[in-house]
């Protein structure tokens, strides 16, 4: 019986080697032809030139949940940038490289001095065959591609056609071009001897029903906002989160929505907030620095109940700090940056179809409740890319809000009445019946402004128990437990894209006969602490293992729920290693053997 | 004492990998790179012929694990090829335009298959068997109850033909002054040792030279080989074996003596300083039969890799094989030659 397909190939070239573009090639194609993908580039924060890139594609026939800890197939564009990863290629995996580079290298400076005993080399002329193929040596990229094609006896159909779409807006030439590079590069792989174990069986590529997407985390964003109905964005371009902005200044204005490209980012939340205020669906998108500058405003939002939406994609900080890598550092800023006790929601996505489902839903509850919601991301996810198969089985609501019926004209509204469920009447500006004063200031019912014990008592209760319900809004799981059921030796309770890697190591955990499990939490504010709490019972340990030096969530989930937790934290700006994770399982199950051991023997310390 | 020698060892054979071996036990500290043409780690060429026994994975011919190389800090740089060496220097010229510093060098990159000048226009038309990959073609290309045609027939076509006629093919020997190679056989025994051939199950075909080859049609047998007499055999592939030729052409520049292989003395020491040979490439001083002559078979050639390890460590040892040469018929009236035995 064939084996399931799940292989990593990694290209790593410099800036400006087309690292990014081939990889990206490399992933439609095999999305086209029916595999799970999953993809991370790594770039540096410069524009081009000089800087290493790594474009990282898993596929699978299998559902998987992150990258893997090591790829089976490297391909160098650029030795020096390379070298330092062919320690990532497992055994018996394959690293391809070119065997003619153009200038002379220094004594060790070529990749074939560095191969592992375990590794399988393919030394192409990728040079020559470019020049040969186009003329050219920039098509190096797609020659290297094209070999991996070949090599695998990949459909070269499916990459014909990616390369197509890749290249559609560009003069028909380019296209040729890389067309007749990929052709060469395949010729030569499929005359290559296959030395390596790397298996790719097309046989078992999925046959889809419903319509199969590749997105990234900032796409799926984008696209769940259009979903939602978003008419208006408000953005100031910060990395990672400016592609958020950018796909939605494509679609918005052709589907009558505004996007503003502001001055800053307190503009940007100033105006979101404005437009939600107005009765607009409403957006912005920012990273930790931007969401630093944001605060001061959204407590407006808390404070006036005003819907509002704000993606934040985390990047490595603090300050400018690392913008190009990955980090889950700006938890306590979304849950609680600002001033006085302003309780927002903040939702935070595991995956890429999450995002897209977050989104919308976040335009829902943002209205619902009548409050700011937060997306929190970070760069690992928006730059992931991930096929996403939309079934069709989400239909987000379109917006609403309780209209005045008090029938009277003037100060009879009551905005901001204390109701059961903390919910007010929301109208919108002009809606007859509906004067009424949105301040910052604490305010009475009607919104005037009032600062007396008993009512910024009330009001602040209210602001806080409108909350309760949002942790059963349907349309998302905000847990969800993976793995061994009941009682349990260790338990992973993972956030954002690093939940990915914790049910991965899991899985591996679990086939090494450890009792575990994983729970993902979605809803980060208000934190569902009750199906945590459940969970945490259940476990022997419980880790926490998150993106950042300070244990961010751990200290959330300890200091709500009173339970101490392990801190898994990993501060390097690059995704959690699995291996970091597994290791931290297994000695978590040993602990707790020890432990065992040392009550049913005292004696035995 | 640390060593900061580098010893770079060209052949990823069993004189190279041998004095590898040695070379770390008597020099734990130095630093050892072993070039090598090909992709695969060491492995056993000699088991070859056991893919026509259904052994197609290259990983269950490896005389060492990855693990090896490791544990014995030796680099094996594999799909690297050597064009120059400048001895002046002490530095090898790789074709991926990386210069490559040694201390003391040796040379076992053995030889590659002889064809005769006047069948180079069909090179394409032939098989050789001299690596896994081939050998893997080879086992492909040869149907089931197929034939094989072996051009020459020197002891290393005629051990693979034990096996091919052992897993139920068929193999014809097509008969050259070089059947036999590197045994030399006197004229009034060659009937002697054609009739143990045939006993060994080999179809002997004796018409003199081939003339040319051509590709068979899709139905038939892929190849048709033509004689000079106008006769013609089929088969599925046709290889030649007609001996081996040193591999030593990136040598042309070097200046180190050569004749048809590298010329060194029984210490195996080149005429240059700090190069040593082993193997099929070189020829070594046989005082006994006062000229540089070819040792050849598994244990000469790793006493070779020793010898030369053993000397490129402080040592003078000289090399003596202990190899019976003869060809022999055995009593069953079969072929044995000592070339086919190995550890």
């Amino acid at each position: 019986m064939a084996k399931q397909t799940d292989i990593q190939i990694s290209i790593c070239g410099s800036a400006g080697d087309g690292t990014i573009a081939v990889g990206d090639i490399f992933k439609r194609a095999m999305a086209r032809a029916g595999y799970r993908v999953i993809a991370f580039d790594h770039y540096p924060a410069e524009i081009r030139g000089f800087g290493k890139c790594i474009s990282r594609t898993r596929i699978s026939t299998n559902q998987v949940y992150s990258m893997k800890s090591y790829s089976d197939v490297l391909v160098s564009l650029n030795d020096l940038h390379a070298i330092p990863h062919v320690g990532e290629v497992r055994d018996y995996g394959a690293i391809i490289y070119d065997s003619a580079p153009m200038s002379a290298v220094a004594e060790g400076a070529h990749i074939s001095g560095h191969l592992m005993p375990g590794h399988l080399p393919y030394a192409l002329p990728i040079r020559e065959l470019s020049e040969l193929a186009t003329g050219a040596n920039r098509s190096r990229n797609i020659v290297a591609l094209g070999f991996i094609a070949g090599l695998y006896q990949l459909p070269q159909q499916a990459f014909h056609q990616a390369i197509a779409a890749k290249f559609e807006t560009k003069a028909p030439a380019v296209a040729d071009t890389a067309l007749a590079a990929f052709d060469s590069g395949f010729k030569s792989g499929s005359s290559t001897y296959k030395f390596d174990d790397v298996q790719i069986d097309h046989s078992r590529a999925r046959k889809n029903g419903g319509e199969v997407r590749m997105m990234t985390g900032n796409g799926a964003i984008a696209h769940g906002c259009l979903e939602a109905g978003i008419e208006t964005f408000f953005g100031y371009p910060i990395t990672p989160a400016t592609g958020i902005m950018e796909r939605l200044a494509v679609e918005m204005p052709r589907r009558g929505g505004r996007l503003v490209q502001t001055e800053d980012e307190i503009a940007a939340i100033s105006a979101t907030i404005g437009a939600g205020y107005a009765g607009a669906r409403a957006a912005t998108a920012t990273s930790g620095p931007g969401l630093a500058l944001m605060a001061e405003m959204l407590g407006l939002g808390v404070m006036a109940e005003v819907p509002a939406v704000v993606f934040v994609s985390q990047r490595g900080g603090p300050s400018t700090g690392m913008p190009t890598k990955t980090e889950q550092s700006d938890l306590n800023l979304a849950v609680w940056g600002g001033h006085g006790d302003a309780r927002r929601i903040v939702l935070a996505p595991t995956n890429v179809e999450g995002c897209r489902r977050c989104a919308a839903r976040a335009f829902e509850m943002a209205e619902k409740f009548q409050v700011p919601v937060i997306v929190l991301i970070d760069l690992y996810l928006s730059n992931r890319y991930e096929t996403v198969f939309l079934q069709g089985e989400d239909n987000f609501l379109p917006k609403n809000w309780q209209r005045v019926d008090s029938g009277a004209p003037g100060d009879n509204y009551r905005r901001y009445e204390l109701t059961a469920d903390g919910l007010s009447p929301r109208c919108v500006p002009g809606e007859a019946g509906g004067i009424y004063t949105a301040t910052g200031l604490e305010h009475d019912e009607y919104g005037h402004p009032n600062d007396s014990p008993d009512v910024h008592s009330l009001m602040s209760e209210k602001r806080h128990e409108k909350l309760r319900d949002a942790m059963k809004y349907p349309g998302i799981n905000f847990t969800k437990r993976f793995g061994d059921k009941g009682k349990i030796d260790v338990g992973l309770l993972a956030w954002g894209s690093t939940f990915g890697e914790a049910l991965e190591a899991v899985l591996l955990a679990r086939e090494e006969g450890i009792r575990c499990a994983a729970m993902k939490v979605v809803m980060m504010s208000p934190l569902p602490a009750r199906p945590i709490l459940r969970f945490c019972n259940d476990c022997q340990q419980v880790l926490v293992p998150e993106l950042n030096y300070t244990g961010q969530f751990a200290n959330l989930v300890s200091g709500e729920l009173g339970r101490p937790v392990t801190r898994v934290s990993h501060a390097t700006g690059a995704p959690m290693d699995i291996n970091y994770l597994l290791t931290a399982i297994r000695n978590a199950a040993k602990q707790k053997l020890r432990n065992k051991t040392t009550t049913s023997n005292p004696t035995k310390a | 004492m640390p060593s900061s020698t580098h010893h770079v060892v060209l052949g990823n054979g069993i004189a190279g990998n041998h004095a590898a071996d040695v070379i770390r036990k008597r020099d734990p500290n130095s630093r050892i790179t072993i070039i090598s043409a090909g992709a695969l780690l060491f492995y056993n060429r000699y088991d070859l012929p056991d893919v026509f026994r259904g052994r197609h994975q290259w990983v269950d011919y490896l005389v060492h694990p990855p693990e090896y190389y490791e544990s014995q800090n030796i680099t094996l740089r594999r799909k690297t090829r050597v064009v120059e060496l400048d001895p002046q220097t002490q530095t090898l010229s790789l074709a991926h335009r990386e210069t490559l510093h040694y201390d003391k060098l040796l040379i076992a990159t053995g030889g590659h298959a002889y064809i005769p000048a006047r069948l180079l226009d069909d090179v394409g038309l032939m098989h050789s068997f001299h690596n896994f990959r081939v050998a893997m073609q080879v086992q492909n290309a040869v149907r089931k109850n197929g034939t094989v045609i072996m051009l020459g027939g020197d002891v290393m076509g005629l051990d693979l033909a034990r096996t091919i006629i052992a897993t139920g093919h068929r193999v014809i020997v097509a008969l050259d002054n070089r059947t036999f190679w590197p045994h030399e056989i006197a004229q009034s025994e060659r009937a002697r040792y054609l009739q143990a051939l045939e006993s060994m199950g080999l179809d002997i075909w004796d018409h003199g030279k081939v003339d040319h080859i051509e590709a068979g049609n899709s139905k038939g047998p892929a190849r048709q080989v033509f004689f000079e007499d106008g006769s013609e055999i089929r088969g599925d592939v046709v290889m030649p074996f007609f001996g081996l030729v040193p591999t030593v052409d990136f040598l042309a520049t070097s200046g180190i003596d050569m004749e048809r292989g590298i010329l060194v003395s029984p210490q195996l020491q080149t005429a240059r300083d700090n190069i040593w040979a082993a193997g099929d490439v070189c020829q070594i001083w046989s005082a006994t039969s006062n000229a540089y002559r070819f040792y050849y078979g598994y244990r000469n050639v790793k006493m070779m890799g020793e010898v030369a390890a053993y000397n490129m460590t402080g040592e003078q040892s000289a090399f003596e094989s202990t190899v019976d040469e003869a060809l022999e018929v055995t009593s069953k009236g079969l072929l044995h030659s000592p070339f086919w035995e190995y550890d």
